[in-house]
């Protein structure tokens, strides 16, 4: 698939007939110039400034943009849900001859759910605990479609299975917390669908879900709209679930659609400098080894002075005009508009950047084309730093016994980046609190330079070297910082417990570097959490790790709660002080495309057991076990054309026959270790076998 | 790239189809020359560029990376928008201010008096009505009640504020440790409901009998059974804290025990400790009551609670005895559960829009 070319790439989806078939009609529902306004803190706050935007039956609409970007607030607003502090101040959207703007609450209840639904992140906090899966779907079903009883109670089973729910009888009687939580996003669509909705905006359906069934809720919510005829909005910060459904995409920033256009253009041939960015910066597109072309600083909250165009502080291709006043939108194509003073006849001339084009030359996921690459295993002279042995984590006692981490072996050496790759409830982040001793080892053990660290109770040198040595970046940095202190007292909190500074002023400077080292500003030192974005906090909280002056670091899905345009700055910064400090990460992460671009070795959990550790490169082209496989064909890829085209892999755990031949974790080839039983090591010899005489 | 017939409507959202006409005239007297004044988030001098011409605005503008790091300053502050937000709450702050003179004029109210507590009885003079002599009148034993009454209203709130706030203390410091601490989190429960599950009126009869029935004993009595309910919601508190993953960096970090109680999970209850402290002080000043009922407390030097429970016995004969001290404890009961029940609107977060 790789070897494509572009031209050859266009055939696999036609984009232009869809915008023919699109065009030909009237919009389904007309937004302009929306403005919304919150009255917050005796403030009132813009958060759509403008926002215009056409829905034409029949297609997948995906709104793109960070948070506070307003996608969210806006298409609140088409199922009347708009924040009780918030007020629409402009504008007008049509729908069916109606203006949604001027709706009153008894006029909304014909609309929301029976014509326009909704289907939202959570798929926990949307159902009612108390009542059955069952209940919850057919009263739907009764107050939208008028069946009564056991005609209902029909049509509920046939909902569920239409949403790919095994059992319906079963299942109808059944409880929230007896689904997982893709089956508990099932349900939510089959309530969703349950009256035939005309629109269905979905608000990150799949962001709270593991890649694996993420892409099976997408295809879920694409057979739907088939066979309903449903228009849908998808709003999410995630270009490679763009690729896979939008046929056509609006890029949100500060409150105003920036760019708009069919997938193909807005993904080959953007034409907003943010836009650009935002692709430019995507880890799948990286190259190994280089930075990532990541946007400086943070998307506008609601509390910042715009004038001109919001984007122009960040841009690097702002022009004067841009701080002054804001762009209309130009058109590119009679499908494709920018708002971007650059499309202005004045403008001067320029090319989109390269990693744009890039875009369209790139047909797969980033390749380790660095020739510097560092490959671990031809290193004689590595030295282990993190050692685990016969690992084994549980949780509880008795029957409610929870083997977490199960027999993991693996070495981390020194000065690299080892990625730990799993989906949520593999045991991954467990592994990483039991190296910085929070959480406690059952079995087996954990060496530090070789110095044994597992144990309930260790002296106390030891453990001041392991927290001096060992530290830890969080996912979420909304909860890993303490809102009700300084930033200050946040960064200094490791100095204060061992008395790491001279005197107060000697404290202040060490803080004022290691905020300068994470690209802060010194005067930030005095604020609070809650003034900051989700990038700069992440950072505070990288700078608390860094004034230990550690040598290894576990990251915790650090950039998995981050915004696109956030991401790449983070990625950058954990690079270069692993250049300029010599660390040894730990990254763990549920998202292997991001892997590739930071990590030299990478080791993927199931169900607690690494499956399989190799070399980054090694295992994106010689995946052995069939759940690396499996994996790496849900890795999302910002690019439509082989998106909407990929072949998943679903990894059945019972394919695994182990009740004669013990599985054992062996290294099938130098620094390739698989989990497999003598039958399936001889496959995976084979495979490799093939392999390399394909490659002679 | 798709090419297809211009159709008038369908680019509604085309604002101008030519280029656009940006009115680029400046009025000479707002050109703002002062680089550094009035210049908003991370542009730089928009002034002056509002004087360059047209060709120099389609230039590229200078990049600052760090004026992209800028960010919109909120300017919020939790404790202040409790404030405002308390403030609004109107009888609430009347009450919290004559609860304040209330307890300023109990200092005044024995030195303008005629009489002090210490005049001898006079069992000729005894349920006189108030008058101009007795302005309160008199009680059982003859004594002026006017001074009685202040006496013992100062020494109601002394008591109910110094109890309440060790009780609240000493159950704060528990409950965060209780709930923090895994290790002993056994202990205290089975201690907790050891002491729960025996009347505390029966702890307080046997403390009185043995060791006196002195005020500062009774207090001392009431603040070793008082922490009970604080610790156990201060600990409930507490797990909703702990396992958040801010503690966790923490942890990483070495921080000693005291340190994460009190600079991480004491901050964030601060707002249910002033609730259950409001709360705390009208409940001691019923509890003395109680007492004073059940002739627990001293009667050489007058409570509220024991003037209370002497007029009930003499109540329809000499009425005032009753209503003067009932005027009181309502007023400083009323004061607490209104500035409890504000300040606990005020601390939630969702109502400081």
């Amino acid at each position: 698939m790789s070897s494509m070319s572009f031209t050859e790439m266009q055939k696999l989806v036609d984009f232009d007939a869809y915008a023919e078939k699109v065009l030909s009609r009237e919009p389904l529902l007309s937004a302009q110039n929306v403005e919304v306004t919150f009255s917050l803190r005796g403030r009132m706050l813009k958060a759509i400034r403008g926002a215009s935007l056409d829905l034409y039956e029949g297609e997948t609409l995906a709104i793109v943009g960070e948070s506070g970007s307003g996608k969210s607030v806006f298409t609140k607003l088409f199922v009347g849900m708009l924040d009780k502090n918030g007020r629409i101040t402009g504008g007008e959207i049509r729908y069916n001859g109606m203006d949604l703007t001027q709706l009153s609450e008894r006029e909304w209840l014909d609309i929301r759910g029976k014509r326009i639904a909704m289907v939202t992140q959570d798929p926990m906090t949307s159902l009612n605990p108390l009542k059955t899966i069952g209940w919850q779907i057919q009263e739907s079903v009764e107050l939208h479609q008028g069946l009564k009883g056991k005609a209902a109670r029909e049509e509920t089973y046939r909902i569920l299975e239409a949403v790919g729910i095994q059992d319906p009888e079963r299942r109808y009687k059944q409880y929230p917390h007896e689904f997982s939580g893709g089956m508990r996003q099932r349900v939510v669509i089959a309530i969703a669908v349950a009256c035939r909705p005309q629109i269905l905006i979905c608000d990150e359906p799949t962001t709270a879900l593991d890649v694996t069934i993420q892409a099976q809720i997408l295809d879920l919510i694409r057979r739907l709209q088939k066979e309903q005829n449903m228009t849908i909005i998808y709003i999410t910060h995630d270009l490679g679930v763009v690729a896979n459904v939008a046929d056509r995409v609006a890029v949100m920033y500060a409150g105003q659609i920036i760019e708009v256009g069919m997938a193909n253009e807005v993904f080959f041939d953007p034409w907003h400098p943010y836009t650009w960015a935002l692709l430019s910066a995507l880890p799948q597109l990286g190259v190994k080894g280089e930075k990532l072309p990541a946007i400086d600083g943070t998307p506008p909250n609601l509390f910042n002075k715009i004038q001109g165009d919001a984007f122009a502080p960040r841009n690097r291709h702002a022009l004067n005009i841009d701080y002054l006043e804001e762009p209309p939108m130009y058109e590119i194509t009679a499908t494709h508009m920018a708002k971007s003073w650059l499309r202005d006849p004045r403008a001067p001339q320029l090319e989109q950047p390269d990693s744009i084009a890039r875009l369209r030359e790139q047909t797969g996921l980033s390749k380790g084309t660095d020739p510097n690459a560092y490959h671990p295993h031809l290193d004689p002279n590595r030295q282990p730093l993190i050692e685990a042995r016969d690992l084994q984590v549980t949780f509880g006692s008795g029957r409610k016994k929870f083997v977490a981490v199960d027999h993991v072996n693996f070495t981390i050496y020194k000065g690299e980046t080892f990625a730990l790759v799993g989906e949520s409830g593999s045991g991954k982040t467990t592994i990483g609190r039991a190296i910085v001793r929070i959480n406690p080892v059952t079995a087996g053990e954990i060496l530090l330079n070789g110095k044994r660290i597992s144990d309930r109770k260790i002296p106390k040198e030891l453990d001041e070297e392991l927290i001096r040595s060992c530290q830890m970046i969080f996912q979420d940095p909304m909860a890993s910082l303490n809102e009700r202190a300084k930033v200050d007292y946040i960064i200094s909190e490791g100095l204060h417990n061992f008395h790491l500074y001279a005197d107060d002023h000697d404290r202040q400077d060490k803080v004022a570097r290691a905020l300068q080292e994470v690209g802060l500003l010194t005067e930030f030192s005095s604020r609070f959490p809650h003034e900051f974005s989700g990038g700069q906090r992440q950072r505070i909280g990288i700078a608390r790790a860094l004034i230990m002056e550690p040598q290894f670091i576990v990251a915790d899905e650090p950039i998995s709660a981050l915004d696109v345009s956030i991401r790449a700055q983070v990625l950058n910064l954990l690079n270069d002080l692993k250049k300029s400090r010599g660390l040894t990460y730990m990254f763990i992460a549920h998202d292997l495309s991001v892997v590739r671009f930071i990590s030299d070795r990478i080791a993927v959990i199931h169900k607690g057991r690494i499956v399989e550790l190799a070399e980054a490169e090694e295992l994106f082209l010689h995946p052995l076990h069939p759940y690396t496989k499996a994996l790496l064909s849900a890795v999302p890829n910002p690019n439509p054309y082989l998106e909407r085209t990929k072949k998943l892999l679903v990894y059945d755990p019972g394919i695994h026959d182990y009740s004669v031949d013990k599985p054992v974790w062996t290294e099938i080839i130098p620094d390739h270790f698989v989990y497999g039983n003598e039958r399936e090591l001889d496959g995976y010899r084979e495979d490799l076998r093939r392999i390399d005489e394909a490659r002679q | 790239m798709v090419k297809l017939a211009k159709k008038s409507d369908s680019k509604k959202t085309v604002q101008e189809l030519e280029a656009p006409v940006v009115d680029l005239s400046v009025d000479p007297e707002t050109i703002d020359k002062d680089p550094h004044h009035e210049r908003p988030m991370g542009r730089a001098y928009p002034n002056s560029r509002r004087a360059m011409p047209e060709k120099q605005l389609f230039e590229f503008a200078e990049y600052h990376a760090q004026d992209a790091e800028r960010i919109g300053y909120s300017n919020y502050s939790y404790w202040k928008s409790v404030w405002q937000n308390f403030l609004k709450k109107k009888p609430a702050v009347i009450m919290s201010v004559v609860f304040i003179l209330l307890f300023v004029f109990t200092f005044i109210a024995s030195w303008i008096g005629k009489y002090d507590l210490s005049m001898a009885s006079n069992m000729k003079n005894i349920y006189k009505a108030p008058s101009a002599e007795y302005w309160f009148g008199t009680d059982g034993n003859g004594l002026d009640y006017w001074s009685r009454c202040w006496y013992a209203t100062r020494a109601s709130i002394l008591l109910a504020v110094i109890v309440s706030a060790s009780q609240v203390t000493l159950g704060v410091i528990i409950g965060l440790v209780w709930g923090y601490v895994r290790a002993l989190d056994r202990f205290f429960t089975e201690l907790y409901n050891l002491i729960d599950n025996i009347p505390t009126i029966i702890y307080m009869t046997l403390i009185a009998l043995m060791v006196g029935k002195s005020m500062v004993t009774m207090g001392f009595a009431m603040v070793l059974f008082g922490w009970l309910a604080t610790a156990r919601n201060v600990r409930n508190l507490v797990f909703m804290y702990r396992d958040r993953e801010y503690n966790l960096a923490s942890r990483c970090l070495g921080t000693g025990l005291g340190r994460v109680l009190f600079r991480n999970i004491f901050p964030y209850l601060v707002s249910v400790i002033i609730l259950r402290l409001a709360l705390a002080i009208p409940g001691t000043i019923a509890y003395e009551t109680t007492l004073s009922y059940l002739g627990l407390m001293s009667i050489d030097k007058p409570a509220l609670g024991l003037l209370l429970s002497d007029a009930r016995a003499v109540f329809p004969r000499a009425q005032h005895l009753l209503w003067f001290p009932a005027a009181i404890v309502s007023v400083i009961t009323i004061t607490f559960y209104l500035v409890g029940n504000a300040f606990s609107d005020a601390c939630d977060p969702r109502n400081h829009v």
